[in-house]
């Protein structure tokens, strides 16, 4: 298939195709506690993408043997919907999804404390409705407030951002076509409290300078990203009190 | 969070940060790491200065679990000569989300000796126990207490709720005498 370029990513004056500057993150809608059958839910819209995620545990692991005796087994189903991308995605986990499931549970892993609940699973569903690129940060922006939802006891809510290198300039929160059509992506995941990054990939081309600038800007990105998330929380829990009071 | 120490009925999220281990020591729903006191959960602060304590009071669901100690209330799967096998639905008070299986010894029935596992308990009853440990991977549950054993026990030939009668019980549709170890408040219990 041909590329087509019909535009310019960035035009003269550093505004990206989606009318943001290079430095901006996309909107972002977050919303708690939405399903009523999962122990904890969240919901995520980030520029195009929409994303759904169900915690249910701790709960006893099936099959018995894959349980660990001193702290919970945490699954993780990252899953895109057929009607997720422009062409339907086949509904069997891919290789991506499967690779995307574990570096989620990986970084959300150390905010978790496990060890409360041994020999238990927490098991997590993110299920990705619409994708425009950067669904494993948002995914993971999500996951940590379903969980929370859930009641989970955590160390941190961990935030997620992506950055990258678009035709020669520095940008965070890349969208699919800047992601497809650019350089580089470098997502990160961070916990506030921490200070710690606990998921850092990368694909494309960087230098070593624009690399740590890239990982700066992306943190940046989750603390921004970080306040949104207690908003969220606390408009659920607020808004549910003053129901009662009614 | 600023620096001055938090107020009593504070909203707060996982990670925010509640003050130094020097001022309070860490309650529920709060944990200490290198010397600061952070939240785990959602939910307001609630702080004892008697005691100079910190605790988080939960707005999220409680997450329930068993632990040794604890009474639990669950059905019966399946009957053996020796064992029961328990499908724990409920922690205290508090039901669990999914469940957790338990085992229920011959000889943790009751102080006395039990000599048949189909005298105490049958397929289908509900039972409240209580968890005794948790080593090997599983649940062992024991009912040597007076207000521990079946709570809602089911005729086995026709599956009637059976009212009590002493020890026994006698199913009032089809007339069938059985044997339960029951708990003292039978058939009261509210699920």
């Amino acid at each position: 298939m041909p590329k087509k370029k019909t535009k310019k990513l960035i035009d003269k004056n550093g505004v990206r195709i989606d009318g943001r500057e290079l430095n901006k993150l996309r909107p972002i809608k977050l919303e708690v506690g939405i399903l009523d059958n999962a122990d904890g839910s969240a919901y995520i819209e980030q520029g195009k993408n929409k994303i759904l995620v169900g915690v249910y545990g701790p709960k006893e692991v099936h099959p018995k043997h894959l349980a660990i005796s001193d702290r919970a087994l945490l699954r993780c189903r990252y899953h895109m919907a057929p009607f997720s991308v422009q062409e339907r995605k086949s509904p069997a986990p891919s290789r991506r999804e499967r690779e995307l499931s574990k570096v989620i549970k990986e970084a959300l892993q150390p905010a978790i404390f496990v060890k409360y609940y041994p020999r238990t699973s927490i098991e997590l569903f993110i299920e990705v409705l619409q994708a425009d690129g950067g669904t494993r940060c948002a995914s993971l922006t999500a996951a940590s407030l379903a969980l929370a939802d859930a009641g989970i006891p955590m160390r941190d809510l961990v935030a997620a951002c992506a950055a990258g290198k678009v035709e020669g300039h520095l940008a965070l929160d890349l969208n699919d076509t800047e992601d497809k059509e650019g350089e580089a992506d470098l997502p990160v995941a961070w916990i506030p409290t921490l200070n710690a990054v606990t998921l850092l990939q990368m694909d494309g081309k960087v230098t070593l300078e624009e690399f740590e600038q890239l990982v700066n800007m992306a943190i940046e990105g989750c603390k921004q990203i970080y306040p949104l998330q207690k908003e969220a929380l606390k408009a659920k829990y607020i808004a549910v009190k003053e129901e009662v009071k009614e | 969070m600023p620096e001055s120490r938090a107020k009593s009925g504070q909203f707060v999220t996982p990670g925010d940060r509640l003050g130094v281990i020097e001022e309070f020591t860490p309650g529920p729903g709060t944990y200490a790491e290198q010397g600061t006191v952070y939240s785990e959960i959602t939910g307001r602060t609630l702080i004892d200065m008697l005691n100079k304590k910190v605790s988080v009071y939960p707005m999220v669901r409680v997450v329930v679990f068993p632990k040794v100690g604890s009474t639990v209330l669950g059905q019966v799967q399946d009957v053996q000569s020796r064992t029961a096998r328990l499908r724990i639905s409920k922690v205290g008070e508090n039901a669990i989300a999914g469940f957790f299986s338990g085992i229920l010894h011959i000889s943790d029935v009751s102080p006395g000796f039990v000599e048949n596992m189909f005298e105490v308990c049958k397929k289908g009853d509900l039972m409240r126990a209580k968890v005794i440990s948790d080593k090997n991977r599983v649940f062992h549950l024991s009912t040597a207490d007076k207000n521990l054993g079946v709570v809602y026990a089911f005729c086995s030939r026709c599956g009637h709720l059976l009212p009590l009668k002493g020890q026994r019980a006698r199913c009032s549709s089809c007339d069938k005498i059985e044997k339960r170890k029951v708990a003292s408040d039978y058939g009261e219990v509210e699920i």
